[in-house]
């Protein structure tokens, strides 16, 4: 396979499997078993409550209008992808093409709604996904890569040496990858150990692993560990506490000691 | 070994350099944060372990050998796409100018992998800010190889030398902005780093509401003294609640953290 081939096929598939999994994300509703995805239909009922139309029906055509151009544009892609598989350049560019048209007005689309909806984030994510569509197909038709480079691998004993290395390097990553799963993976059930850091007031970090199911451990240990107190308050310390990366979650429990 | 050598560095060379550069660097920094797993003194890095767990926990494969699994893949890849581009960093240092296009190609298709990998994972999870960052990482792997192979071609200035009377202005300016800011920091530091523990005052702002406005500076830390300070200059009050003040709320970058402390009399 040339360079230029190898580069068309990478964008194709990427650009085929993100809609391929915006439509399933779209087919399979909330969250299941094995599939987490995104709720927009919570996020466009949402949307158009904003906007005054709180009746499901508004959200529920967008929503299917959008799933339907979706589906077109996986269509497009995967053809472009199967007209690679042919070595048919021409059938493959002329469906690339679509595709990416068909994905700008989508996200032109999205686009219009984000401004009416007034959600700049999502504002610029559709932009960004725009532009990188647009250079993507710019890369995939225009940018000129000389047919003669082909993606070979020379056996010579600096290849082999990278083999070596990268197995090596790969081993020793997941040996501290495991040992640091081991010694950290209790931290998903252990209830965290208070600190009292004011007269009646404890502090708890919360490790990354943490969840909800922690949290309830914590607060029932804590409660068993200190029967003399009452637990007036929790309050969950804002991010601004936190030293950015490094801290998870901080808890502080303000208690006072049970009346007789 | 390639014998194609270029004349002496030039413009373009060097931008080849440090687009390799930056691609080797990228990747042995995240293969070193996953080597080094969670926060220790000098690195913090991200628990990538932890975010993969919850993950895969939200999709109900909670066991961790999932994880690992994954984190295992995604160290294999990276740590292949190091040392390609690593390679091809060495090659172009060489001037091998074909072996350099040879391993930086296999390097970005290594990167095009990844990201193409953690993007069915985003879909997956929905977690569409991470879809966001691994797309543009993606293309901008895509970018700088097309930058990377144009740049072979291209000729032009061969130096990126300036002339002595614009080399010694530039050096003058940037000294005397050097002075000024750098003053203008240890001046800063000096007067506010003690903001970093020093208890903030609560002001009283009703019947026993008080406000307390916080430092950038401030954390936990701030927190936790401001709180023994209240509680020492009102013993006969109660701690009932405390609000921290949402965004919203606050004057958009101005304002850091603001919270009331909500009382009542002591019985």
């Amino acid at each position: 396979m040339t360079e230029r081939n190898a580069i068309r096929l990478a964008i194709i598939v990427f650009w085929t499997l993100f809609w391929g999994l915006s439509v399933a994300d779209k087919i399979i509703p909330d969250v299941q078993f094995l599939w987490v995805g995104k709720d927009f239909f919570a996020l466009f009922v949402k949307f158009f409550g904003s906007l005054g139309l709180k009746d499901p029906l508004f959200a529920t055509v967008a929503l299917a209008g959008v799933s339907a151009l979706e589906a077109i544009n996986f269509g497009l892609y995967l053809t472009a992808l199967v007209s690679m598989r042919k070595r048919d350049e021409a059938v493959t560019d002329t469906w690339f093409f679509r595709a990416v048209l068909s994905s700008m007005v989508l996200f032109s689309l999205f686009s219009i709604g984000d401004q009416v909806f007034g959600d700049r984030f999502q504002l610029l994510e559709h932009g960004l996904f725009w532009i990188i569509l647009l250079a993507s197909w710019i890369v995939f038709r225009h940018i000129p890569i000389p047919a003669e480079h082909k993606v070979t691998w020379r056996r010579t004993p600096a290849a082999r040496a990278t083999i070596i290395a990268g197995v090596v390097l790969t081993a020793l990553t997941s040996m501290s990858i495991w040992n640091f799963s081991e010694a950290t993976i209790a931290d998903v059930e252990s209830p965290v150990e208070g600190v009292e850091v004011v007269d009646g007031i404890y502090k708890f970090d919360f490790p990354f692993l943490a969840d909800k199911r922690v949290w309830e451990k914590t607060i029932n240990a804590f409660k068993d560990a200190h029967p003399e107190l009452k637990v007036r308050y929790i309050y969950t310390g804002p991010s601004e506490l936190n030293s950015k990366k490094k801290t998870h979650l901080l808890l502080y429990v303000f208690t006072e000691p049970k009346a007789e | 070994m390639d014998t194609e050598r270029t004349p002496a560095a030039s413009t373009q060379q060097l931008v080849r350099y440090a687009i390799l550069l930056y691609w080797s660097i990228f990747w042995l920094f995240n293969i070193v944060d996953k080597a080094i797993g969670g926060a220790h003194f000098l690195w913090v890095g991200r628990d990538r372990f932890a975010q993969f767990q919850k993950y895969f926990e939200s999709v109900g494969l909670g066991s961790p050998v999932v994880a690992n699994l994954a984190l295992v893949v995604t160290a294999a890849l990276e740590a292949f796409a190091f040392l390609f581009f690593a390679g091809a960093l060495v090659h172009e240092l060489k001037r091998n100018v074909n072996a350099a296009r040879r391993w930086s190609f296999l390097g970005t298709l290594f990167t095009l992998g990844t990201f193409t990998f953690f993007s069915i994972g985003d879909h997956w999870f929905g977690d569409r800010f991470e879809l966001l960052e691994h797309t543009l990482f993606w293309f901008i792997s895509l970018a700088s190889w097309v930058v990377l192979i144009r740049l072979e071609a291209a000729t032009g200035p061969l130096t990126v030398a300036a002339p002595r009377s614009q080399r010694t202005l530039a050096v003058s300016v940037s000294a005397a902005l050097l002075i000024v800011t750098g003053t203008s920091i240890f001046r800063h530091n000096d007067t506010d780093f003690i903001k970093r523990s020093a208890a903030v005052a609560a002001e009283p702002v009703g019947d026993h509401i008080y406000k307390v406005t916080f430092p950038f500076l401030g954390g936990s830390t701030v927190f936790e003294n401001t709180l023994t300070q209240f509680k020492a200059e009102h013993p006969d009050e109660a701690i009932q609640h405390i609000y921290t003040v949402p965004s919203p709320l606050r004057l958009k970058k101005a304002d850091a953290l603001i919270f009331y402390i909500v009382t009542e009399d002591r019985a």
